[in-house]
C-alpha cells in the first residue's frame, strides 16, 4: 500500500443558488461554486453537512457531482431518508458546508470506446464525465441511464435524450423496455466497447461487472457506504477486495468511490 | 491570545484540546480540513501488535443523537505504525501525537512499550483497555483494578520520559476505582471516557445492524454521561483527567473542565465540524484563567 495521500480537499461554505424538484424523488440543488473549489473529477463527492434546525445529530452525506461549472456545483439528490429530506428543504440563499473534492474519480480515457451505464442516481457522476470533464459525449462515450419507470427518470432539465443519451424503463413506461444492463449488451452488440463505467444499485453494477467478465473488458464501478470522515481516517466506509497489503479492505472514500471492479468481492458487498 | 498551555506528567503540550482515538487515523488524514499544529495533539487510532482488518461492514450506523460504531480496531499493526507513519510524523515535530494502543496480554504491553520507549515523533501513550468491539480481553483489563495498576506500571516504567494516559471504559460503576488503580501504577492521566455500549435493531430484518450486535456509542447523547465520570475521576485521583464524550460545541468543552478535566478530545463532532477542536482552543485562548481557575477546583471532593 505505500504511504497515504491525504485528500486534496478543504472545506468550504456556499450559498445555495435554487433547489429544484426534477422528478417525483429527485432534486436539483446547485450551489455557488466557491472560488478556491479545486475542480473537480468525474466520480469525485462532496461531504455535506445537514442543517438542522433541532439538536438532532447528523454525520455528513456524500453526494455525487453532478455538474461543476465556474460558478455552480449542482449535486442531484434522491429523497431516502432525514438527511436528504432536510436537504431537499434548503432555500436559495441558505448556507451550507461542505468538504471536498473527495476520492478517486473515473479514468480518462480519450482513446477508448466507453459504455457509462447509471441506474438511477447513478447517472450523477457519468453525467459529469459525459458532458463536461473529460469525455465528450457521442465521441467514444455513450450513456445509457435506467430507472423503474418514466417517473423516476430525472430528466427535463437535461433533456438527455437529445443529447444522445439512451434510455431503459423496467416497465417500458419510456425508451427501451428492461433493464439497463440488457439494453447496454444490445449496444455493444451492435458496436464494441472497450470498457465499461457503471454507478447505480449493486446488483446493477454487479451484473455489469458479469457482463465485462463476459466481455473481457476492464469495468469501473462507483460504490456507496455510510461515512463518517469521509477522508480515510475513521475506517467506516470499507468495502471487501480482492487485494492483499495487509488487510482485503479498501474504503469507499478515499480507495474509491471508482474502483477497477474485478478487485471487489461482489457477492459480499454491504448494502448501505 | 493567552497561554493555555498544560503539563502532563513529563510532557508539556501547547494547549489542552485533542482529537480522540479512532476519529482522525493517524493524523495525517485530517490534515488538509484541521490545522493540527494549532492543537494540544491528536490521538491515533488504537494499534495492536499485529494488524487487525476490522469487523465485516456496515461498521457504524446513526441514531438520532449519535452513532453507533463496530469498526474493530482495524489498523496497520505495530511494524507498520513504527516504520511507516511515525516517521511520516517526525516530520511534523509541530504535531503533538499520543499513540493508542492496546494488547491482549502482559507480555504484549512490555513488548509494546519497549518498542516505543526508544523512538522519537510522538509525546506518550494513551492504553486502550476499554474497547467495547473486539473479543473478550481488552474491555476486561478495563474492569479489573488489579490489572490495571499492573499494566501501568510495566508500561510506564518502560516510558519514564513520555506521557502516560489511561482509557477507561464508562461500561462500569465504579470508574474512581479503576482510575485510583491507574494513578497507582503510575500513569499521568486519565482518559475518559471510551464509547458506552449499546445496540439498535433493524425491524425489517429483525437482527440487530451490526454483524456483532452489540457496537460502541457515541456522539452528544452521552455528554452527560461522560461528564459523570470524570466528575467521579476527579473525586477518585489527583492525576489530570483527559475528559471525552459528545462534545459538539465550545460550551460542551467548558463543562469538562467544570467536571475537573485538565483536558478535552472531540471525537464524533469531528465528522460534522471539523473546524470545532479548533475554535475551542480559541476560545479557551480568549480567557486563559477561566480555564486553570476551573480545572479541579470545583470537582475537588471538598466542592
Ligand atoms: C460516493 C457517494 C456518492 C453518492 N452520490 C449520491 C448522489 O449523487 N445522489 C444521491 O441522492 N445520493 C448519493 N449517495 C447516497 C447518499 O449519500 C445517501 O442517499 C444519503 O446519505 C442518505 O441519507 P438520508 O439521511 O436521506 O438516509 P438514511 O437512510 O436515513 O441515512 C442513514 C445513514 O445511512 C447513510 N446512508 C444511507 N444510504 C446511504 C447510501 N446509499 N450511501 C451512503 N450512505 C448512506 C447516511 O449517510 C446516514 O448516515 C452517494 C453516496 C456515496 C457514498
Ligand atoms: C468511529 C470511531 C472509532 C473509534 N476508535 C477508537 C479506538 O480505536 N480507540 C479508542 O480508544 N477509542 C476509539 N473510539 C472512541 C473515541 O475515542 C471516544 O472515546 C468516544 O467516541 C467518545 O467521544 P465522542 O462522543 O466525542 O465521540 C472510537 C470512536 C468512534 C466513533
Ligand atoms: S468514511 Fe472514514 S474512512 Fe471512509
Amino acid at each position: 500500500m505505500g504511504e497515504f495521500v491525504p485528500a486534496r480537499a478543504h472545506e468550504y461554505h456556499a450559498r445555495v443558488l435554487s433547489n429544484v424538484r426534477l422528478s417525483r424523488r429527485y432534486f436539483l440543488l446547485r450551489l455557488e461554486r466557491p472560488r478556491d473549489f479545486i475542480d473537480p473529477a468525474a466520480g469525485q463527492f462532496v461531504h455535506v453537512a445537514v442543517p438542522t434546525p433541532d439538536d438532532r445529530f447528523f454525520l455528513r452525506r456524500p453526494f455525487s457531482i453532478h455538474d461543476c461549472t465556474r460558478d455552480a456545483i449542482e449535486l442531484v439528490i434522491v429523497e431516502v431518508g432525514p438527511g436528504s429530506q432536510a436537504l431537499r428543504r434548503a432555500r436559495e440563499g441558505d448556507t451550507l458546508h461542505f468538504y471536498g473534492p473527495l476520492g478517486h474519480a473515473y479514468p480518462v480515457l480519450p482513446e477508448k470506446r466507453i459504455v457509462a451505464i447509471g441506474g438511477g442516481v447513478g447517472l450523477a457522476p457519468l453525467y459529469f464525465y459525459g458532458f463536461r470533464a473529460p469525455g465528450k459525449l457521442g465521441e467514444g462515450y455513450r450513456l445509457l441511464y435506467g430507472a423503474r419507470t418514466r417517473e423516476d427518470l430525472f430528466l427535463e432539465h437535461v433533456a438527455l435524450e437529445r443529447t444522445g443519451v439512451s434510455l431503459a424503463t423496467d416497465d417500458g413506461s419510456y425508451g427501451f423496455k428492461g433493464n439497463v444492463v440488457q439494453l447496454a449488451a444490445a449496444v455493444i452488440e451492435e458496436e464494441p466497447a472497450d470498457v465499461l463505467f457503471s454507478c447505480g444499485p449493486t446488483v446493477m453494477m454487479k451484473a455489469v461487472q458479469k457482463l465485462a467478465d463476459r466481455l473481457a473488458i476492464p469495468h469501473y464501478a462507483s460504490l456507496e457506504n455510510r461515512m463518517g470522515c469521509a477522508l480515510g481516517a475513521c475506517r467506516a466506509c470499507v468495502v471487501p477486495t480482492k487485494l492483499d497489503g495487509g488487510s482485503p479492505y479498501r474504503t469507499v472514500c478515499h480507495d474509491g468511490p471508482v474502483f477497477d471492479a474485478s478487485v471487489l468481492q461482489w457477492d459480499e458487498l454491504p448494502v448501505p | 491570545m493567552g497561554d493555555i498551555s498544560i503539563q502532563i506528567g513529563p510532557v508539556r503540550f501547547k494547549n489542552p484540546v485533542f482529537i480522540a482515538s479512532g476519529i482522525c487515523g493517524y493524523a495525517e488524514e485530517y490534515s488538509p480540513l484541521v490545522n493540527l499544529s494549532r492543537l494540544g495533539g491528536v490521538v491515533t487510532k488504537t494499534i495492536t501488535m499485529l494488524p487487525r482488518a476490522g469487523n465485516l461492514p456496515p461498521r457504524i450506523h446513526e441514531m438520532p443523537h449519535g452513532m453507533l460504531n463496530s469498526i474493530g480496531l482495524e489498523n496497520v499493526g505495530l511494524d507498520r505504525y513504527v516504520n511507516e507513519k511515525l516517521p511520516q510524523l517526525n516530520q511534523r515535530p509541530d504535531v503533538g501525537v499520543m499513540v493508542s494502543v492496546a494488547a491482549e496480554t502482559e507480555d504484549e504491553f512490555i513488548k509494546l512499550a519497549e518498542r516505543f520507549a526508544p523512538m522519537d515523533g510522538y509525546a506518550g501513550l494513551e492504553l486502550n483497555l476499554s474497547c467495547p468491539n473486539v473479543k473478550g480481553e481488552a474491555l476486561d483489563q478495563g474492569r479489573n483494578p488489579q490489572l490495571v495498576e499492573k499494566i501501568s506500571r510495566i508500561v510506564k516504567e518502560r516510558i519514564p520520559k513520555k506521557s502516560l494516559w489511561i482509557k477507561v471504559t464508562p461500561n462500569i460503576t465504579d470508574v474512581g476505582t479503576v482510575a485510583r488503580a491507574a494513578e497507582q501504577g503510575g500513569a499521568d492521566a486519565i482518559a475518559a471516557v471510551n464509547t458506552l455500549v449499546g445496540i439498535d435493531f433493524d425491524l425489517e430484518t429483525g437482527k440487530p445492524v451490526f454483524a456483532r450486535g452489540s457496537a460502541g456509542y457515541s456522539g452528544p447523547a452521552i455528554l452527560p454521561i461522560a461528564l459523570q465520570k470524570v466528575w467521579e475521576c476527579a473525586k477518585a485521583v489527583s492525576i489530570p483527567i483527559v475528559g471525552i464524550g459528545g462534545i459538539a460545541t465550545i460550551d460542551d468543552a467548558r463543562k469538562f473542565f467544570l467536571a475537573g478535566a485538565t483536558a478535552i478530545q472531540v471525537g464524533t463532532s469531528l465528522y460534522n465540524d471539523p473546524g470545532l477542536p479548533e475554535r475551542i482552543v480559541d476560545a479557551l485562548a480568549e480567557n486563559p484563567e477561566w480555564m486553570r481557575a476551573r480545572a479541579r477546583a470545583s470537582a475537588s471532593p471538598a466542592a
